[in-house]
Formats: C-alpha cells, structure tokens, sequence
C-alpha cells in the first residue's frame, strides 16, 4: 500500500507542534523558577542612585584663574 | 578528472614551449585557447573567428551542445540560452529591490549578483571549479554558514523582553504552525493534486519558509533538498523582507478594535544573572528534549552567551559585525550560485514562492490567535497583535507590531513586548526545524 502521505504530514504536525509546545512550556517554567531564584537568593545589588559627583568647580577654577594669571604675567615680562 | 588535469598539464607544458620558440604568440589569444590540446599556428582569420565563438553573444544564442550544468547534468538549450538571460533580467530586478525599494539588501544584493555570476555562460562560476561552487562547497553544502550567522543573530538577541515576560513565548510556539500547516498542505497537494511535485521531504525544506528565519530555512533546505536551495532562500528573504506588507492585513482581520488597544503591563527589570543562565539553560533543555536541534540552538546560544557574559566584548563584538558581515556576503554569493537558470526556471520555483507566502501567513496567524486564546485565561492581557512577532524575522515582525499597534493607539508602545515572542519565534522554529531533521535522520 502507498503511504498517505497526507496522514504523514499530519502526523509530522502532531509531533513538530507538540514538541515546539512542551519545549517551550518546560522553557516558561524554567525561566519562572530561573527568575524566582535569582531575586531571592542572588538579589542584585540595588544600585544605589549614582548622581553625578558634585565637580570640584571652584577649585579648578581657581587653579584656571592661577593658570592665567602666570601665563600673563609670563606674556607680559617677554 | 585526473585524465583533465593531465590534459591540462600536457597543453600547458606544449604551450611553454611554443611560446618560448615563437616569442611573438600573442599572449592575449592563446590564453583563449586554453581547451585545446595542442597550440596550432592559426592565421588571422582563424584566430578572431574561434574568438567570436568564445563570446558570451554565440554562447547565448547558439549553446554549446556538450554543455554541462554546474552539478553535472544535460541542460535544455532553453536553460542555456533564453533561460539564462532571463534569470540575470531577474537578477536586475532584485537589485532594484533591494537598492530602490531597501528589502533586505544586505541578503539580496550578495544574492542577486551571485545569480548574476551563476547564469554567465562559458565562465562556470558556480561550477565545482569556479569561484562561487567554491564558496557553496567550504560553507554552504556543509551547513556551515547558517551556522555562523546564528551565532551573529545569538549575539545581537537580548533575552529581557522574554524573560521578563515568559508566557509570551506561546506566541513564537503556535506561530510555527505556518511551518506543519503548509506542510500537510503541500503534501496533501502533491498526493491528490497535479499542482505539486513535491517529496515529503522538500515540502519539509520549503514550509520551513513559515519559520520565517533565513539561516534555519537554509540549514534545512541543504539538509533536506539541496536542489530547492535557491528558490528556498530566495522566497525565505523575500518574504521576511515584505513582512511589513504581509503581516499587517492579516493582523487587522483577526483582531477587534479593543484587543489592538490592549495596553500591557510595564516589563520588569531582568537581573544580568538571568541574562547569563538563559542560553546555558535553553541549550541544557535542547541537549536533554531535541539534540536534532543543538546544532542551531548551540551556535545561537553560544553567540548569546558570549554577549551576556560581559567579558568577552571583542568576541561578542566580532560576531555581531565582522564575522556576520564576512559569512553573509559568502552565505549571499553561495545561494546566489543556486540561481543558475537549469535549477531556478523550473515549475518547482513557483510552488515554492505560493507556498512560501501561504506559510508565512499561517504563521501570523497563527500566532495572533494563541494572543486571543491567552487572553480567554485569567491573568495579564496579552495585545494580540505582539502575536504576529511569533514568527522569528528579528526584529522586523516586532517593528510591525508595534507600527500597528501605534495606528489605532498613539501612546502603546509594543515593540518590547513583542521581542518576547520575536526571539522565542527563533527557538521555536530552531526546535521545529530539529524535529524534522529527527524525523528524516531515523
């Protein structure tokens, strides 16, 4: 008898579907266990609210203006 | 073979010494002739009249009789003359497209002038000696390619979108339900129909054209049906280049007004932790249900990994760009080999592009109907239209989710959510993929 081969796609659906699905069922109960482990016992460190360094500005513009006053000073005794 | 390169050596070391006796031979001609065995002193006359017959003119209006295709077979004068102009007018018409109307041009320009190079009479480029047979033969016949590009797409994906929201990963499931759909459509329509030609196997190769991911239809169709190849590829980039035209009807029709509005919940923040164990977990899960599929899962995971680990970003780099830029233009000019007139301009080509399309939409489909069913459940609202993104097409399926979405409502924003079904979409039809091969390598 000539295998039907209409019957074999189907099977071939039956099994390709199933699989993709269990695949990734197991995969969405993995990722939910993968993220309730993760933030309760490897929980990332909270990152603490990295506001920018307040600039040393008055120093360095004092050192600017000291830069410039020598120079000048440097230009003028030429 | 051997006989050949002996031939080859005999007329060489005969050539020498002709030329070192008559140091006026004009070099230029003699080059021409290299298929003769022996240099005779020919006249004028004779010279430019074998000349004229070594024009690409004579070779396309009268083929040579004796010639053989690439893959060793008697082709009809058809393929030989007309077919061959057809397919480089083809050729034309894909760099248009990809130029002028931008689909995919980073896929169908190295395509396009592969064919081009493949359909030049006399040359034999895709031949097993010339340039392109070559490049077919170091990474296409063996899988190889695909398989380094993976690794590039593995090293572009971020998992978090997924991850953040794992049920999603149903969307990329049901949405290869254009791959077995069209399946038992093709065979159906071989087995009852005279539509179809189609062994059970090619029609495997071609509804893989449904998982809508370039590299697994390529992986697939050299494993399945090498001889589809061409049209493979060619349907496969097309489409995924025309998924902002295909999907988009498809998706109104499906949904009603409200589900397009639906709004989703805020993605929460992934740890990188999560990040780092995802592809060592989907590949332990592949190795354990489906190791048919390890080789695609492997190469894309371990692309993935690479990126995640923060640690190697020269390596992450290089295949992001580089490597994927190198293998692409090669994987581009292999199939492109594939486009030679005996092997395209046949009636199998254009089943191929019906099914093709039929899949492509199957999957969509698909895809926005898993969102409605979900949505029967209890539980966060799943916008139908991140359904579409099930098929793999990163991120292209995800853009038009979101393009749509944004039509009926301004403010949703959806294209994160849909990358959650966008990279399940690439394991789901990597999986599908494995299990045909299980099937056929039993």
């Amino acid at each position: 008898m000539e295998t039907n081969l209409v019957f074999e796609g189907l099977k071939f659906m039956a099994l390709g579907m199933g699989t993709v699905f269990i695949f990734l069922i197991t995969l969405i109960g993995m990722m939910i266990l993968l993220s309730y482990v993760v933030h309760k016992y490897f929980p990332e460190p909270v990152a603490a609210p990295s506001t920018p360094k307040a600039e040393p500005v008055p120093s360095n513009n004092n050192k600017i203006a000291a830069i410039a006053a020598a120079l000048m000073h440097h230009n003028q005794n030429r | 073979m051997r006989n050949f390169i002996l031939k080859l050596l005999a007329a060489l070391m005969l050539f020498g010494a002709v030329s070192s006796l008559m140091a006026s031979a004009a070099p230029v001609e003699a080059m021409s002739t290299h298929k003769e065995e022996t240099y005779k002193s020919q006249t004028m006359g004779e010279m430019v009249g074998n000349f004229l017959k070594s024009t690409g003119i004579v070779a396309l209006v009268s083929p040579d009789p004796e010639e053989l295709s690439a893959t060793g077979q008697h082709m009809s004068d058809f393929h030989k003359s007309w077919g061959r102009v057809i397919m480089i007018l083809i050729t034309f018409l894909m760099f248009w497209l990809a130029i002028r109307k931008g689909f995919e041009p980073l896929l169908l320009l190295p395509i396009g002038f592969g064919g081009l190079l493949a359909n030049i009479p006399i040359a034999e480029i895709a031949g097993p000696h010339g340039f392109l047979g070559v490049i077919y033969a170091a990474g296409l016949s063996n899988e190889l390619f695909p398989i380094i590009i993976f690794m590039g797409v593995g090293a572009m994906t971020d998992f978090g979108p997924l991850l953040s929201n794992p049920k999603t990963a149903l969307l990329g499931g049901a949405a290869q339900f254009g791959i077995f759909g069209t399946l038992v459509g093709a065979v159906a329509l071989s087995q009852y129909t005279d539509v179809f030609d189609f062994t059970i196997q090619q029609a495997s190769a071609i509804s893989i054209i449904g998982g809508a991911d370039g590299p697994t239809s390529i992986f697939i169709a050299t494993a399945l049906a090498p001889e589809l190849l061409g049209a493979i590829a060619v349907a496969s980039y097309s489409y995924m280049a025309m998924v902002p035209i295909i999907q988009p009807p498809i998706m109104r029709a499906l949904t009603t007004d409200a589900e397009r509005k639906i709004k989703m919940t805020t993605l929460r923040h992934v740890s990188r932790l999560e990040k780092l164990v995802f592809p060592v977990m989907v590949l332990s899960l592949a190795i354990l249900v489906l190791p048919d599929a390890t080789p695609l899962i492997g190469a894309f995971m371990f692309g993935n990994f690479l990126k995640e680990s923060g640690v190697v970003d020269r390596l992450s780099d290089t295949l992001q760009n580089a490597l994927i830029n190198i293998v692409t233009i090669f994987l581009g000019l292999g199939v492109g080999s594939k486009l030679a007139a005996d092997q395209f301009l046949v009636a199998d080509t254009l089943g191929i592009l019906a099914l093709g399309i039929v899949a492509f939409s199957a999957g969509t489909a698909a895809g926005v109907i898993m969102a409605k069913i979900m949505n029967m459940f209890p539980g966060h609202k799943v916008n139908p239209l991140i359904g579409s993104a099930g098929v793999s097409a990163v991120p292209m399926a995800a853009r038009v989710s979101n393009k749509v979405g944004m039509e009926y409502d301004r403010t949703n924003m959806l294209l994160m959510h849909a990358m959650g079904p966008n990279v399940a979409g690439v394991i789901g039809s990597a999986v599908a993929a494995g299990v045909l091969l299980s099937i056929f390598n039993n």
